[in-house]
């Protein structure tokens, strides 16, 4: 592949992550967070494979294989289960309007191409406009767990976060070590599994969502 | 011999974990947790003599020099404290129902695989490393604030667990971009390793260093407790058991604190120390302002403790922002002095919430004709904290200041100045209402446990030493360190 079908290739793949990351925000129903966000795992495992196809790096190809293994199967599932295993029937209302989350997006990801757009020499670097949307990306699941007041939202939003890392590191020219990639994954499903405990432990005690509680304060 | 020994001691507290679960009896696992901490502790300083001859050692992805030593030591020691004053703790605590006897071990364990990863935060070269050690932190020592498994813990676990764990991957992204950076430049390194990017640094593109390093302050800063990120800080240091809210005040923010010194250094030599010295002052300052308002109307008295560590933190950002030798020494030696102190702090609120069984300070009034001894140690570490000569945090404070002045940083020390004026009368309002008065009916009287004793006067002997004065040794290795720091 020449240096320009790949530059295309992750901008394409960067306009589909954003847009999964709309399809996030916007979710009023947490199972259709939790399936935007498996889609947006599995988009960064195809950008892993393509970059992997056009640079050679066969680490690449590892990590695009975890990520779609642990990133867009294997913890979507463990939301979805404990989803159920909560038995949330109300949905609980964001704390701003989603028409206006929506407008705080746009606003970020207008910024996040400002600022990489000021970067000279970012090109050489990291690829394409993986930079950009990698802010981005990371931004706006932190925006989600800032206006959802549920822990599957919250953890919804840290997948996301932690996406737009995993974008931008595999674009970086010489790629990351692929012991370190493995690493931060492991990092990421022992977070997760912690935090479905505590979830589970807190609905099984009183009939509350563990990020509703606001008992400590001052 | 030493590059053994970086391999060996993290080793150490891993395997102290595992032997956690060969037995339940209490006071084999007291045993065993005492043991485990005084081997660490032993190894340390024999790696510390080791450096001292022969200068930094390095081993695939570890790397120990005079910096990472300071912070070493400190966490060594402070284990060792915790390991001391949880024997007697632990009595009380299964005594009273707030522990339960079955889960003991796995309390040990965690505890010890807690040191172990802040263990290897402290001695990776690797930045990739030094993330994934400190998301480790986050996952262990969540689930021992949530440990008592209350409600309110597991609010204070699930707030740490979420904002720590986002804020920390602002610092993977950091650590990503400046990775970038350093392989972008020609003859570049394809490895993480803070000493062959600090080779390099000179020569990075200073614009995506720039945005990485506000990234990792925002993400380190997070786990160091810097205001505003220090949100989940309060919640977790008052509910977590007390040898382990020492150990997050005393030990982990200042891992946290190592991890922004070494990206400070890679920042400062690509984009010049004036951007460097701009944030960190802005972080600093912002710190010590914010933790001023809830010292003065807290009521509980671990959360007042943990408030007060977002001021330390402050404090030591400050200085390491007014930066020069003065600055950056004063910094680290308040590092070691709040370390000490603070842990000390938290034992001797811990003995008074045993015996009122609250942590209520309108409550725990008169500990002096309580507990006369264990009152002793927390008015001695009450006077230090508030900045009382002789104490030791009344030398780092004043060095801080005086790299301030040095710089004409006339703004900053004014705003410092008057906040920590009005912590000291805060402060020592609300432990000297704690230690005198009379002693509500609430409080027992029998005779107090000698483990406890044990631990506090091993730090108050410090805390008190580095006031009167600082040993050579002590002395020689933090100019090394901040000979590392400023080059």
């Amino acid at each position: 592949m020449s240096t320009e079908t790949v530059y295309t290739i992750v901008d394409d793949l960067g306009a589909l992550l954003l847009f999964t990351m709309i399809l996030i925000l916007a979710a009023g129903q947490i199972y259709r967070a939790i399936y935007a966000v498996a889609a947006q795992s599995f988009l960064i495992a195809v950008a892993g494979a393509v970059l992997a196809m056009a640079t050679g790096n066969t680490d690449l190809w590892v990590i695009a294989g975890i990520t779609l293994a642990v990133k867009a199967i294997s913890l979507p599932w463990v939301l979805h289960w404990v989803v159920r295993k909560m038995n949330v029937r109300r949905e609980v209302e964001p704390v701003i309007p989603v028409a206006l989350t929506l407008a705080f997006a746009v606003m970020v990801v207008v910024m996040a191409f400002h600022l990489s757009g000021s970067l000279g020499p970012v090109r050489q670097a990291i690829t394409g406009n993986a930079l950009p949307v990698g802010i981005a990306l990371t931004l706006l699941g932190v925006l989600v767990m800032a206006t959802r007041k549920t822990a599957m939202h919250q953890m919804v939003g840290l997948f996301a976060s932690e996406n737009g890392i995993f974008f931008t590191a595999m674009a970086v020219t010489k790629g990351m070590p692929l012991i370190i990639e493995i690493g931060v994954i492991l990092d990421v499903i022992l977070a997760v599994l912690v935090m479905a405990i505590m979830v589970l432990r807190v609905r099984s005690t009183v009939d509350a969502d563990i990020a509703g509680l606001d008992r400590l304060r001052g | 011999m030493a590059e053994t020994l970086l391999w060996v001691i993290p080793l150490v507290p891993t395997v102290t974990a595992l032997l956690m679960f060969t037995t339940r009896d209490r006071r084999i696992l007291s045993a065993i947790d005492v043991g485990g901490s005084t081997i660490l502790a032993v190894l340390a300083l024999v790696l510390a003599r080791e450096v001292r001859v022969g200068g930094p050692r390095a081993l695939g992805i570890f790397r120990i020099d005079d910096l990472g030593l300071v912070f070493l030591l400190l966490l060594v020691v402070l284990t060792l404290a915790v390991s001391i004053y949880t024997v007697g703790w632990l009595k009380q605590a299964l005594a009273v129902g707030n522990m339960k006897a079955e889960s003991v071990r796995s309390y040990f364990a965690l505890v010890h695989a807690f040191v172990a990863t802040m263990v290897v935060t402290v001695l990776a070269d690797n930045l990739g490393v030094l993330w994934i050690a400190m998301e480790g932190t986050t996952i262990t020592s969540a689930m021992l604030v949530g440990y008592h498994g209350h409600q309110h813990g597991l609010e204070a676990a699930w707030k740490y667990i979420i904002v720590t764990t986002i804020g920390i991957s602002f610092g993977l992204f950091g650590t990503v971009l400046v990775y970038a950076a350093a392989a972008a430049v020609p003859g570049g390194v394809a490895a993480m390793s803070w000493s062959a990017i600090m080779k390099v640094a000179p020569g990075l593109d200073p614009s995506i260093v720039r945005i990485g390093f506000i990234f990792v302050m925002v993400g380190y800063g997070t786990k160091a407790g810097l205001a505003p990120m220090h949100l989940w800080l309060p919640d977790a240091h008052s509910q977590a058991p007390t040898p382990v809210s020492a150990l997050l005040s005393g030990v982990l923010i200042k891992c946290a604190l190592l991890g922004i010194i070494r990206f400070q250094t890679i920042a400062a030599a690509a984009c010049g120390p004036a951007f460097t010295s701009m944030v960190l002052v802005v972080f600093g300052l912002t710190s010590v302002v914010v933790a001023t308002p809830f010292i003065l109307a807290q009521r509980d008295v671990k959360r007042l403790l943990g408030y007060h560590s977002v001021e330390h933190v402050g404090i030591v950002v400050l200085g390491l922002g007014f930066g020069g030798p003065v600055g950056t020494y004063g910094a680290l030696l308040h590092v070691v002095n709040h370390g000490v102190t603070k842990a000390l702090a938290f034992f001797g609120a811990g003995t008074a919430i045993a015996r009122y069984g609250t942590r209520d300070m309108r409550v725990i009034r008169g500990l002096f004709a309580v507990a006369p001894i264990g009152a002793t140690f927390l008015m001695l570490a009450a006077l230090s904290l508030a900045g009382v000569p002789p104490f030791s945090i009344f030398v780092s404070e004043l060095l801080v200041l005086r790299a301030g002045i040095g710089h004409g940083h006339w703004l900053a020390i004014g705003i410092f100045l008057t906040m920590v004026a009005v912590i000291f009368a805060g402060i020592l309002h609300h432990v000297g209402a704690m230690a005198f008065g009379r002693p509500t009916a609430a409080a027992t009287r029998e005779p107090e446990a000698w483990s406890p004793l044990l631990a506090m006067l091993l730090l108050a002997a410090i805390m008190i030493l580095l006031g009167i004065t600082i040993p050579a040794s002590v002395d020689g290795l933090l100019r090394r360190a901040t000979g590392v720091i400023v080059g």
